[in-house]
């Protein structure tokens, strides 16, 4: 290719990758035909006064505007972070926090650091966050150039969330020494198949399950499953375009208009375990540090419960740790899992599994040898910097070393609650899903658990109410349980309101109910009541497959009111709970630091 | 002047859990700012109820409080305080800064001062006081004041009820109206009307979102240009220009899902210092004594007609993202500020020579691009407006202003490699295009004309479709020197393309 071209290309900006497609090559033929013509970047530095004076923070970018090149050189071991790049939902704060934690541990450790990001909102691009710092597109071509213009030792990618993670596999191809636990062991809990393989091996249950690249086989394997099933692209994070379908119709129109399946890019099919209880487990683990795979520590970090129904993403559900439910049986049949895989997968680092207890059984839904969303959180809810940890075992030093073998278990309870951007997204329902939603997350600290719950309703902008009326308005699949929701919030002295299904219930259960109109039966009714502020919490479980009209409406008129509202039972429950607790006792505040 | 010795504890707000409008930026200003404090040895309270923050790790305040930021919790939290202070024997007294944490830090001070908290307690507030915060924010207020120092503004009236709200549209004269609810965070409950059921509709859904029941009614300066200032004040009237920004998307789409170039780019430079100096005008006359400010402007692209929009007496997404452009680090030197430092007192930390007062020269372009999430909200419409939309941003800065916005598309995580070329598929709807297919027109005009996510790449597919600079402008009304910019990718695109086989 012309030298010239390829010069004037790069310095329009144009990728190696849109360079390649262009001109029928690939990106690698690209990159190898730039590096014979020394066509590389030059990195200056961002001063605040443009080259005037010198400059002692080494904050860089590149350009193709070359000669000049501003890197300082520098011999001490260098470590690279890879950052989570542009906020999205599933991919937010906490993985920048995941970073910008890995930095100061292994500068304190000594090391040199270096951050590469494209994100301006976050700590990890303050020029104070590493020693050095690169604001760059994470893509392989801009991260592998900055690698081999410092020299660096070591790249983590396992706390940046899923764009580092994606990368991984060819920096690795690439020479690039990717620390912590090995991209092969991050493919085997990616891949379903070296997955389930893993599990078989250990013995440890996983729901029924099969893999589908196109509708037909999809189709196969629902008939040897039964439905609900839950479906999913493979390698995504936030679960992007997962969903729970209840038949063919459902699946069928799924796999056509929802996913790009590929055999590269297969779409899995899980059996959906219909009220179960998901807990999510985070550990840290530094097995790949030893030779012999029975060596080496892992600690749990935190067991967390959550309290909505297994199928709601983890990143929208609310959580408690430590669990409130949980027996002690399950809790150490969990234990025993994440030790089992943590060292199957020789894993240095953290690693997030995901479970659902259904009766006794405790399966498997995920495992993902990385920083997971719930680090932060529980890191802050035990008193023990995991990330920071974790950075350092990735770095060579045991959790030994680090004086971390023992689990911590808080004799207070810390409740995560999700935020939601439902009032930017008028028309939208809000029911939760496998899709997840959320862009944020609160935290409520307390002895008690029902003040903890109340207070991470308040930090969520949704104070839960201590008395008023009550709109309760349930699926038929949800009738059989709501007369223990109606009695708590009766015993509260709330006044119950609910139209027709939902009433009947409750009165045959003997509570006092005041009957309202549905939507279509006239007026006034639950909208009408919202709107005008007589009702103060709504509690309403969607129907089925395709929710109402009725219940959307609903759904969505209680968030532009500003009214709480429960999606589950399992969430009104808590309510009740939260609320008894307020009127009890009130709440308190308390500083972190006298919690640890 | 040295720092204050008065003050003995500094109680901060955060900003709560990342939403729209509101993201990890401001616990970039936070940690920044209960680091500068802490290193002047002042006792650091922190409030902030999200657990993924860096600032609330125990080890950046000396008291964190993850709890509620509500102002009865708050008022929990200071009756503690207080208390701990007099065990302590503090010699000197706890203030508040409440600029760093986003318009939740800003309301939750305000309501601390109303329900009468502040007072009771003497406990002042620093950076921007309540009559400083409240003429910044409250917009009519906001209005009178730019008028009375000569500066122009858009015609508008206030309300608080509907038909309140339809005698100002009748005062206005024309569609469409924008709507912006007072003190709602990111414009929460704004919106551009078209027509009068639009506007009855925005005009009652605004009143109830707004805490105080009120609305601004607005002239549309839609396909305006729109430009941003930020700007740092000290106690002696000293005022420095930190950043300068341009968007690229014009008035009409909330400044968070557009586009946005720094430093300025399509300004002479005598019309950018016009605009200096009333940004040092604005921030004097509202008077935000120490600490930094976002002041937004319009320029009608017809005939070079100025107006201000709103400023932020507080650090905003803004700030972050000039402080991430510049290297200056706004929200630390704003904590020093507040504690009684004066701008020329305050060294750079990245030339260890230049005092803060320098106002930073930056020899390079930063294009920020926002990043949407509509696939998960197939049900909401996806057209840009007033309402901030977007989920994160990702920034890049390159020598010209096509190296940098190559650079910030392939960072989007979108799958983009770039403005387009790379191979992947358009998909439109339920169609499927090639990328180097040709759109029909039909298909692009309306992408064009209507703000959307995918706007800048429809820049290309018209060009590519034979769209004329002036034919894209009249239906963009974004300035033809970006449209240029553009075309000369596309151009090369093209010269690349041809060099295949």
């Amino acid at each position: 290719m012309n030298a010239e071209l390829l010069t004037k290309a790069k310095s329009l900006g144009f990728s190696d990758r849109q360079i390649g497609h262009l001109t029928g090559q690939t990106e690698d033929a690209v990159r190898a035909e730039r590096k014979k013509l020394g066509l590389v970047p030059s990195y200056r530095l961002v001063d605040t006064c443009a080259a005037e004076f010198e400059a002692y923070t080494p904050y860089y970018y590149s350009t193709y505007d070359r000669g000049d090149d501003e890197v300082k050189p520098s011999d001490r071991k260098k470590v690279m972070i890879l950052g989570g790049g542009p906020n999205r939902i599933g991919q937010g704060i906490e993985f920048d926090y995941c970073c910008v934690h890995a930095s100061f541990a292994l500068k304190a450790d000594g090391f040199e650091t270096l951050m590469v990001n494209s994100n301006p909102e976050t700590v990890s691009t303050d020029y104070d966050t590493s020693d050095r710092l690169y604001f760059e597109p994470l893509t392989l071509e801009d991260v592998l150039h900055i690698y081999e213009r410092e020299k660096c030792w070591g790249v983590i990618a396992q706390f940046g969330g899923q764009t580092p993670l994606n990368l991984a596999l060819s920096l690795q191809k690439n020479g690039v020494n990717i620390i912590g636990t090995s991209p092969q062991s991050i493919e085997i809990a990616e891949d379903r198949k070296l997955f389930s393989a893993m599990l078989h091996k250990l013995k440890i249950p996983q729901p029924p399950n099969g893999l589908a690249t196109c509708e037909a086989e999809a189709l196969a394997v629902a008939a040897k499953l039964s439905y609900p099933l839950l479906v999913r692209p493979s390698f995504v994070l936030g679960g992007r375009a997962m969903q729970i379908v209840y038949d063919d119709a459902e699946l069928q129109h799924y796999m056509r208009f929802a996913v790009e399946a590929s055999p590269e890019r297969p779409v899995l099919v899980d059996q959906y375990l219909e009220d179960a209880t998901e807990v999510d487990v985070d550990c840290i683990a530094d097995i790949g540090n030893f030779y012999y795979p029975n060596q080496g520590t892992i600690v749990i970090g935190g067991i967390l419960e959550h309290i909505e129904f297994a199928g709601v993403h983890s990143g929208d559900a609310a959580m408690v740790l430590p669990p409130h439910t949980l027996s002690e049986r399950i809790i150490n049949t969990i234990r025993e899992y994440t030790h089992a895989m943590a060292r199957e997968l020789r894993v240095v680092g953290l690693m997030n599994v995901q479970y659902a207890v259904k009766g006794e059984t405790v399966y498997v839904l995920e495992v993902n040898p990385r920083a997971s969303r719930t680090v932060p959180f529980v890191s802050k809810a035990i008193g023990v910097p995991l990330a920071k940890l974790a950075a350092r075992v990735m770095a060579g030093k045991t959790l030994k070393q680090l004086k971390f073998t023992k689990e911590v278990w808080p004799q207070y309870w810390a409740v995560k609650e999700s935020v939601f951007p439902f009032n930017r997204f008028q028309g939208q329902d809000i029911i939760l899903s496998p899709e997840m939603r959320s862009t944020g997350e609160v935290m409520g600290l307390d002895d008690d658990l029902g003040v903890a719950y109340a207070k991470s309703q308040m930090a969520a902008g949704g104070p839960l109410p201590e008395s008023g009326r009550v709109f309760i308005s349930v699926s038929d699949s949800h009738k059989g349980e709501v007369a223990e929701v109606g009695r708590a919030f009766a015993a509260l002295g709330f006044e119950l309101v609910a139209t027709s299904g939902t009433a009947d219930m409750l009165e045959k259960a003997g509570l006092k109910v005041r009957r309202i109109f549905k939507l279509a039966e006239g007026r006034p009714n639950a909208v009408d009541l919202l709107k005008n502020r007589e009702i103060q919490i709504v509690i309403n479980t969607p129907s089925g497959a395709t929710p109402h009209a009725d219940g959307v409406k609903i759904r969505t008129t209680a968030v532009y009111t500003g009214t709480p509202i429960m999606t589950t039972l399992s969430g009104a429950k808590a309510a009740a709970l939260g609320i008894a607790a307020l009127r009890r006792s009130g709440y308190g505040v308390k500083t972190l630091q006298e919690y640890h | 002047m040295p720092k204050r010795t008065d003050i003995h504890s500094v109680l901060i707000i955060g900003a709560g859990p990342i939403i729209i409008g509101q993201a990890c930026e401001f616990d970039y200003s936070g940690t920044q700012a209960c680091k500068a404090l802490k290193e002047e040895g002042y006792r650091v309270i922190l409030v902030n109820s999200n657990p993924a923050t860096i600032m609330t790790d125990p080890e950046f305040a000396d008291r964190t409080y993850i709890e509620p930021i509500t102002p009865e919790c708050i008022d929990k939290i200071i009756a503690r305080e207080v208390e701990e202070m007099k065990r302590l024997k503090a010699n000197g007294k706890l203030v508040l800064l409440p600029t760093l944490g986003g318009q939740t830090a800003l309301n939750t001070a305000m309501a601390l001062f109303r329900r009468g908290t502040l007072d009771k307690y003497s406990i002042e507030m620093i950076g921007a006081n309540a009559g400083a915060i409240e003429r910044g924010e409250d917009r009519q207020v906001f209005k009178d004041l730019m008028i009375s120092i000569g500066l122009d503004v858009p015609l508008s009236g206030t309300s608080h009820n509907l038909e309140e709200a339809r005698l100002v549209a009748e005062k206005i004269g024309r569609f469409p109206l924008i709507i912006r609810p007072a003190f709602t965070l990111g414009g929460t409950g704004g919106g551009i009307a078209y027509n009068r059921e639009e506007f009855d509709e925005m005009a009652k859904r605004g009143i109830e979102l707004s805490p105080v029941s009120e609305i601004l009614v607005e002239e549309s300066l839609l396909g305006w240009k729109e430009f941003e200032m930020e700007v740092m004040r000290d106690r002696q009237d000293n005022c420095v220009v930190i950043c300068s920004i341009e968007n690229f998307d014009p008035m009409g789409v909330h400044t968070g899902d557009s586009i946005t170039v720094a430093p300025i780019q399509t300004l002479t430079d005598k019309e950018f210092q016009i605009m200096r100096d009333a940004s040092f005008a604005v921030i004097r006359a509202v008077g935000v004594e120490t600490g930094g400010s976002n002041i937004q402007f319009a320029v009608n692209p017809d005939n070079g007609r100025m107006v201000i929009i709103e400023m932020n007496p507080r650090v905003s997404r803004s700030s972050a993202l000039a402080s991430k452009a510049t290297g200056f680090p706004i929200a630390k030197i704003a904590a020093k500020l507040a504690v009684g430092y004066l701008l020329d007192e305050i060294r750079n930390d990245i030339t260890r020579e230049t005092p803060a007062s320098f106002e930073p020269t930056i020899d390079y372009v930063v294009t920020k691009v926002p990043r949407f999430a509509f696939e998960k909200f197939p049900q909401a419409d996806p057209t840009l407006n007033t309402q901030m939309k977007s989920v994160g941003e990702a920034m890049a800065i390159g020598r010209t202003f096509k190296e940098s916005l190559q650079k910030a598309l392939r960072s989007l995580e979108i799958g983009r490699y770039g403005l387009g070329g790379d191979g992947k598929a358009w998909r439109i709807g339920e169609k499927v295009y090639g990328d180097r297919d040709i759109l029909p027109r039909e298909v692009i005009a309306p992408k064009l004309s209507v703000p959307n996510a995918e706007r800048i790449f429809f820049l290309r597919h018209a060009l590519r479709a034979g769209f004329t600079i002036e034919e894209i402008f009249q239906l963009t009304k974004i300035d033809r020197w970006f449209l240029t910019q553009i075309k000369e990718i596309v151009d090369f695109e093209e010269e690349l393309a041809a060099t295949k086989n």
